[in-house]
């Protein structure tokens, strides 16, 4: 089976888990009115189910997956996850300059004068400007 | 007809020095602060308005009108030379004007960006300021019904965007409206499927779904697609070279008809609350690429796509004004915060507010066309000084970028929560994007499926739950028939 | 300059009065102030002059901080697990509290006694209104005139307002038909357009009484509002029934009652300054009312009865 032709099952299967087991279990039930709060939303769910089956009937379009940039997209999203996590308990002016000298050395910066630049200068002029300048606050 | 002494009075308040600075430094912090991928026009001005406060009022209005046309150009500048817009209309701007920075000409895609949203701009300032008033009262005559008509009129318009699969372009429309529906419902004001987070009952962070789609996912995309030596993040081929970089009068003339539209649409949408310009930016996008003997050469770099874009989403910022200053109703989010600071300074927009305080109105017309102006002039400096910046390692540019979109969307949605929307839907972008479903489609129907919810309740109500009823309202019939000759006219131009 | 000066100097006498009434507890570092609202709004524009006030009288370093999400909900559930320490403090408005607490408070990590109440900022104005040429004046009127054919639409942008109207309907056995919106804007828009009969509105219909565009059938406050002395409430009209919409600060139950009595002194202070007096003239039309800490936790704790009669319940 073609990554195309799976992207419908998996739109159609999200679609009835959607319609029986999320929307009902994530909505409250009202008894008046012209519309339900489910109205909508279950209504999304029989289109997700009906055009998922169609599209795996039919594919069309194209799906080109690049494992490289697949891979390296899941590392790059896990680090920002992850820096996000540790910036709720160590703050950003800590973790900030950290994680943006990680990316920097991942995709192959190695001249000091840039990575000063990115890593210490673009936080502290961020942190600068948002915390003292406009008095926002920040992680 | 005005007072010839208020008008003046008003105008040469408009042209005092302490007013001109305002301006030119709104303009100069719009377009900078608009431009940063992850703040955006609208955070632009959230955050200037308490700056406000202790300001008089010309001042404070002409400050704040400067910053809000400086950020509508600056949005489109990350858009352009990065992929990474921030909203939704200025993704309409990436998708010509991207492609064109990639050939090498930043400067010019960014210069045309520029010279329509300021043709935009003007032509509803024009009309703001020559025909507010009949338009207000027409756009009073837009019930319920009628905007619930008017909107899917503008979808059967903007389904024409929809790419090579239309069942994919549908798939990510539901599932756009489904995300839409998220928080609170309309008609009960139960929350849903907020699975246990209270941050939910307002529904998904718009910010936050719209930089982490449509900036996030690109950055982290381009990271990792980077090779191991470093290189520039975008390439200027055009630099100091005129004959690149230049915006023709002939190139500027040849978009004459497409930013006419662009106008006309962003205008209307503009004077009625409660669209906005995301529909205007792709209606006009949509129907200039229809109507061009050329459809294939649009999302490939053609200027009239960048043209049609600009014109309509500035368009729709001077015309919100129209609802705001003759009725006090803000058409945007934008237009809500300019009500906030004219009532900090004890002005409430509505009926006399002409009458009483004309010179104060007139003022704002004033600084208004000084604002546009400026950013003319100003933005001839920022598109360059940006191109520079851009032209920095892309190492430093996009892991700056990321850290700018942490921190606006930390700022606009108060808390880490929002941030991890955006990541979330960072990676569900790069997802749609890889199975061939387009992201740009789910942004639109993201943005508009809550007033489409509302809109339909409210109809549902008022028609009490039979849609035939329609019958009796002939605008809401008139848009419905005219959603039916587009749709119509897109399947025969495909086929013809 | 004269004005410069004469605020200087009233800043300096307000800082000495200000050391002077709150000796005994001073913040250790900077005061959070959290907004649960979004940044530009209403809520945001008074917690922000209210601050500002604060610091200028006080010489404390304030902090304030937008948390929206659920109409305050979000904000609230992490201020009930902040440290009691008066250096976070929690803004917000009380209906959707309230009405959140009566109808799913099980599903709340939080309740009326996670907080100690400090102060109120202003009570906002609740009005019925209708175009001028509405062949209607009052509640009565309004209701005879949804018995005709095709009932009477009504707009509303919140559960109350919602079940105020279908108290009074169910009372009366009128027939409304009640349209949801999203803001008073928005139902101004459709009073003004003719596509509602009536709607709710919040100070934004003003001007519109004052051009006599709009005519007001009641107040749905416990009682008249000072632009319109002379139009009736809602409850004086015959329904048992009102809906009282209040800015207020809490900061997390557990306050040592110095703190408790510097933190609620200064903000009393503060709010009925003349800079914070002027915005909520302009942005709500009405005047300051602080209730104190008492005042604000009775306010809470009669509003739940209240809503709970809203519901029903």
């Amino acid at each position: 089976m073609s990554a195309n032709r799976l992207s419908g099952v998996f739109v159609a299967c999200a679609g009835l888990l959607l319609l029986f087991l999320i929307i009902p279990a994530n909505t409250e039930t009202v008894d008046y009115g012209r519309m339900r709060p489910q109205t909508i939303p279950d209504l999304c769910a029989i289109l997700l189910v009906a055009f998922g089956v169609l599209h795996a009937i039919r594919p069309r379009g194209e799906v080109a997956i690049e494992w490289r940039e697949v891979w390296r997209f899941a590392l790059f999203a896990t680090i920002a996850a992850v820096s996000l996590f540790l910036m709720g308990r160590f703050g950003f002016p800590v973790i900030a300059p950290v994680t943006a000298l990680v990316v920097m050395l991942l995709i192959g910066e190695r001249r000091p004068v840039w990575l000063a630049t990115g890593a210490l200068i673009i936080p502290a002029v961020v942190w600068l400007v948002v915390v003292q300048l406009l008095e926002r606050t920040l992680p | 007809m005005p007072d010839m002494d208020v008008l003046l009075a008003g105008l040469s308040d408009a042209f005092s020095l302490v007013n001109l600075l305002f301006v030119i430094a709104g303009v100069i912090v719009g377009q900078f602060v608009g431009a940063v991928p992850g703040i955006g026009p609208v955070m632009a001005m959230a955050i200037a308005i308490p700056f406000t406060f202790f300001m008089p009022t010309l001042p404070a209005i002409a400050f704040l009108v400067g910053v809000n046309k400086g950020g509508l150009f600056g949005g489109a500048i990350p858009a352009i030379l990065m992929n990474t817009p921030g909203t939704p209309d200025a993704a309409a701007t990436a998708l010509d004007g991207h492609p064109l920075a990639k050939q090498g000409k930043p400067v010019k895609a960014t210069k045309m960006a520029l010279y329509s949203s300021i043709t935009g701009d003007t032509f509803s300032d024009i009309v703001l300021i020559t025909i507010s008033a009949p338009l207000a009262v027409l756009a009073l005559k837009m019930g319920p019904v009628e905007i619930f008509a008017l909107m899917i009129f503008a979808f059967s318009v903007i389904a024409g965007l929809v790419g090579d699969s239309m069942v994919k372009g549908v798939i990510a429309a539901v599932f756009g409206l489904l995300c839409a529906t998220v928080g609170i419902d309309p008609e009960h004001g139960t929350p849903r499927l907020y699975f246990g987070f209270f941050e939910l009952f307002d529904g998904l962070p718009l910010a936050a779904v719209a930089i982490g789609m449509l900036a996030v996912s690109e950055i982290l995309r381009r990271l990792a697609s980077a090779g191991s030596t470093p290189r520039s993040a975008i390439t200027s081929l055009d630099g100091d070279d005129p004959t690149v970089s230049r915006v023709s009068w002939a190139e500027y003339w040849s978009c004459r008809y497409v930013m006419a539209r662009g106008a006309v649409i962003g205008t209307v949408l503009g004077a009625i609350p409660g669209i906005g310009s995301t529909a205007a930016a792709f209606m006009s996008y949509a129907s200039a690429k229809q109507a061009s003997d050329e459809p294939e050469s649009f999302g490939k770099g053609n200027i009239k796509g960048i043209a049609a874009a600009e014109s309509a989403n500035s368009a729709v910022m001077g015309a919100n004004l129209i609802p705001l200053l003759v009725i006090g109703i803000p058409g945007s989010i934008a237009a809500a915060l300019l009500i906030s600071a004219f009532k900090i300074h004890g002005i409430q927009p509505g009926p006399l507010l002409f009458e009483q305080q004309g010179r104060l109105i007139y003022g704002l017309f004033g600084a208004m066309i000084l604002a546009n102006a400026t950013n003319l002039i100003v933005g001839q400096f920022s598109l360059r000084l940006w191109t520079r910046v851009i032209s920095a390692p892309e190492s430093v540019i996009f892991s700056s970028a990321l850290l700018l979109c942490i921190v606006g969307v930390y700022m606009s949605t108060g808390g880490l929560f929002g941030v991890a929307v955006m990541l979330v839907f960072a990676v569900v972008g790069y997802v749609m994007n890889v199975f061939g479903f387009p992201v740009v489609v789910f942004i639109i129907a993201f943005f508009l499926g809550g007033s489409f919810e509302t809109y339909l309740t409210q109809t549902m109500v008022i028609l009490d739950g039979d849609l035939t009823r329609m019958i009796d309202y002939p605008i809401a019939v008139a848009l419905v028939v005219l959603a039916l000759i587009s749709v119509w006219w897109l399947g025969f131009r495909k086929k013809g | 300059m004269k004005k410069l000066s004469t605020f200087v100097t009233a800043l300096c006498v307000s800082f000495v009065l200000a050391f002077a009434a709150h000796a005994e507890w001073k913040p250790s570092g900077p005061i959070k102030l959290l907004i649960g609202f979004d940044a530009g709004g209403e809520t945001d524009t008074l917690g922000r002059v209210v601050a500002k006030a604060m610091e200028d009288q006080t010489g404390w370093k304030i902090i304030v901080e937008n948390k929206p999400g659920g109409g305050g909900i979000a904000m609230f559930t992490g201020l009930a697990v902040a440290k009691p320490d008066g250096q976070t403090l929690g803004m917000g408005v009380n209906m959707p509290i309230l009405v959140n607490l009566v109808l799913r408070g099980k599903d709340l990590p939080f309740d009326l006694d996670s907080f100690d109440y400090l102060a109120t900022i202003a009570r906002a104005q609740l009005a019925i209104i209708a175009k001028s040429d509405a062949p209607f004046d009052d509640m009565a009127g309004l209701i005879e005139y949804s018995k005709g054919d095709d009932g009477a639409l009504i707009a509303f942008d919140a559960k109350p307002q919602e079940l105020l109207m279908n108290f009074v309907g169910g009372a009366s056995g009128a027939n409304f038909k009640l349209v949801p919106t999203k803001s008073s804007a928005e139902m101004i828009q459709d009073i003004l357009g003719g596509h509602v009969a009536a709607s709710f509105a919040a100070g934004a219909h003003i001007p519109y009484l004052e051009s006599g565009d709009v005519k007001m059938i009641a107040s749905a406050n416990d009682g008249r509002h000072s632009y319109a002395p002379d139009t009736p409430t809602v409850k004086e009209q015959g329904f048992d029934i009102f809906v009282d919409p209040y800015f207020f600060i809490a900061a997390p139950a557990g306050l040592s009652d110095d703190t408790k009595a510097a933190l609620s002194a200064a903000l009393n202070e503060a709010i009925n300054s003349d800079e914070v007096k002027a915005v909520i003239m302009n942005t709500l039309k009405t005047e300051p009312s602080d209730l104190g800490p008492q005042g604000t936790t009775d306010m809470m704790t009669g509003g739940v009865s209240n809503v709970a009669k809203l519901f029903g319940k």
